[in-house]
């Protein structure tokens, strides 16, 4: 297997020197893993029975009739136990945590996903857990805290910067920088330091080798891949197999948000995005002219980040990986149109590369096929799609919920 | 007998001319030298009251030319050799070559920038010789002695050595382990800075015999977010008595 500090120029190691050791100590247990049967057994076997690999891969026959263009397939990783991705890369790092002889993890989450992740598998590995969320994605993602909580991890808020991801990230590097002894740093995303990126990397990877062989299987034409991406765990794990060849196109979708303006959108590969050092990897951000980090906006807290993982940024740059973007709105229409048609409820972030694969299968023949990664499903998002889409009886719905409550 | 302090600042916190006046407070005081922050807003290795401060030195208007005005404004009027202290990404956003210039034509002694470290730094420690500024490497207790002796190969004029593991601004115990690791140190022809929850006279002396000098913020920015025109006086007076050998 093959490991990369850098990917193009973009990657490395930029942290204090208080995190090097912890760093070369996790790098060199990653190394040892890579070719260990026994890890991989262990790990196989829990993504089996835990986690309910393979994940479907579903022909949306009806949908693809509708659009009457390229023949469109869903992934369906968000039917994973904890309903994403996320927990692939959860599972993995528990483990790897618990052969260094960690005794305790720490994570950062800003939809929640990771953190479910992270707490269901601690819970069922035997390791007590903090996950670092900031206060806002607290307001908008009650229900996945509760779940956190519920697999008995410790949620602390984190109260400073914009309050989202970015800052639960930061507030788990200052916990580590105190703690690595006895505990390993979680990070969700194929960001950060390395060996981070690469190690997220080969833990999604599962999603494109099954993805990859259900196209041999099925011998299907694939045209397009399409991933959203925030950090952007999924996507690197759903194109790794084919990021080496020239085809399929692999298309990369970003938070749209609600405009192209500052503190509007999560568009970093699309022209606005410039280079940096932040969280301890170089990529592409979004920064002011100073390299003060910008606010972002996204209607799913998963894509709602400044920064893009540093192989995705120079996969762009190359070229290998395409990139656009989905507004807030067209990811709702999306979330609409494959629960009404498909049965299949899209996490709003994954719902971001449903919206673009309708319009790319639409001028696409017949006889080609897209396949849309849909990394995490949509009951989390709940309180957000149900007040958006039937805001009366919603809130006469919570209001009743309290009423009953109170008496 | 004084005991060397380097005091930290955040640039722009309050605001640009009181953080002006902060300097000036420091060095009556009898500060040996400024460390000023540029604030950054996403800071991995700073404590609660340093990111508050920086949080509120940003939403404040900071930008690095007024930082850099700022620091000119320092060496100006207190004629203190001035460190900046900031993050890597305020360095590449500039240019890190530029900066360095930037940093050598405002009169700056020396940078600190704690996540460009040796072999990851972009070219800042060869800006630095080209410029004549200090690059000044940030270790730690728990930094393996063989990575100690690369980076000290280097031959940096100065070492900063943090004196606990972890963040700023939480109490610092002077334990053997610190004065081992210092020790270690001295024996190298560094000139060495060590700091972190530096907040009492006792801690300062205790540390005096085995470095050049300490380096306090925190128990500042403390104080600097009371608030009012009185703390300048009380600046002064917590300096003082940081420094001073016997009271």
């Amino acid at each position: 297997m093959k490991y990369k500090e850098y990917f193009g120029e973009f990657g490395g190691r930029y942290v204090a020197e208080v995190l090097r050791p912890s760093l070369d100590a996790l790098e060199k247990e990653f190394l040892n893993i890579m070719d260990d049967e026994d890890f991989w057994t262990e790990y196989e076997r829990l993504s089996e029975d835990f986690t309910g690999r393979p994940t479907p891969f579903l022909f949306a026959e009806n949908a693809t009739k509708k659009i009457g263009g390229a023949a469109i397939y869903i992934k369906l990783e968000g039917l994973a136990n904890t309903g994403a991705h996320k927990i692939n890369n959860a599972l993995g790092q528990v483990l790897l945590a618990k052969r260094m002889g960690k005794k305790r993890i720490i994570a950062e989450t800003g939809a929640g996903q990771h953190g479910v992740a992270t707490a269901a598998a601690c819970a069922k590995l035997g390791l007590p857990c903090t996950i670092y969320m900031g206060e806002v994605d607290i307001k908008r993602q009650r229900p996945n805290l509760f779940l956190m909580e519920l697999y008995s991890a410790e949620v602390v808020p984190v109260s400073f910067g914009s309050r989202t991801l970015k800052d639960a990230v930061n507030a788990a590097l200052m916990d580590w920088a105190g703690s690595f002894e006895d505990t390993h740093y979680l990070i969700g995303s194929a960001l950060g330091p390395s060996p981070y990126p690469g190690m997220v990397k080969t833990f999604q990877s599962v999603i494109g080798k099954e993805v990859e062989s259900k196209i041999y299987e099925l011998n299907i034409d694939v045209e397009a891949m399409i991933a959203c991406v925030g950090g952007g765990s999924n996507a690197i794990g759903f194109f790794s197999p084919f990021l080496e060849k020239d085809s399929p196109r692999l298309i990369g979708v970003e938070a749209g948000g609600t405009g192209i303006g500052e503190g509007e959108h999560a568009s970093r590969m699309t022209g606005q995005g410039q280079k940096g050092i932040i969280q301890g990897y170089k990529s592409l951000f979004l920064a002011n002219k100073d390299g003060q980090v910008l606010p972002t906006h996204s209607i799913s807290a998963g894509l709602d980040y400044p920064g893009i993982g540093p192989e995705l940024a120079h996969y762009g740059e190359t070229g290998r990986i395409e990139y656009t973007s989905a507004t807030d709105s067209e990811a709702v229409e999306a979330l609409k149109f494959f629960a009404k048609n498909e049965g299949i409820l899209f996490a709003l972030e994954s719902a971001h590369a449903g919206a673009k694969a309708i319009q790319l299968a639409a001028d696409m023949p017949k006889d080609k096929a897209v396949i849309i990664n849909m990394s995490g499903r949509g009951d989390k998002d709940i309180f957000i799609t149900a007040k958006l889409l039937t805001p009366d009886k919603w809130i006469n719905f919570m209001r009743n919920e309290v009423s009953e409550y109170e008496k | 007998m004084k005991n060397k302090l380097v005091c930290h600042l955040i640039a722009n916190y309050p605001d640009f001319d009181q953080s002006l006046k902060i300097a000036e407070a420091l060095a009556s005081g009898g500060a040996e030298s400024i460390e000023v922050q540029f604030p950054f807003s996403d800071p991995s290795a700073d404590g609660p009251y340093i990111l508050k401060a920086c949080d509120e030195a940003l939403k404040a208007g900071f930008t690095v030319d007024k930082g850099f005005s700022l620091v000119e404004s320092i060496i100006k009027k207190t004629k203190l050799d001035v460190y900046i202290m900031s993050y890597a990404n305020i360095l590449l956003t500039m240019g890190i070559e530029k900066f360095v210039k930037k940093s050598k034509a405002s009169g700056v002694k020396g940078l600190i920038i704690p996540d460009l470290t040796l072999n990851n730094d972009d070219g800042l420690l060869n800006s630095g010789r080209k410029y004549g500024i200090s690059i000044i490497p940030v270790l730690t207790l728990t930094t393996p002695l063989k990575r100690v002796d690369e980076i000290l190969f280097r031959e940096p004029e100065y070492i900063y050595a943090v004196l606990r593991k972890g963040i700023t601004g939480k109490s610092t115990i002077i334990t053997e382990e610190n004065i081992t690791f210092l020790k270690y140190l001295s024996g190298k022809k560094a000139k060495i800075l060590g700091g972190f929850g530096i907040n009492s006279r006792d801690q300062v002396k205790a540390l005096t015999p085995h470095l050049y000098a300490s380096v306090a913020g925190t128990v500042f920015v403390k104080k600097i977010d009371e608030g009012g025109e009185d703390i300048l006086p009380d600046l002064k007076t917590m300096v003082k008595e940081l420094t001073t050998d016997e009271l």
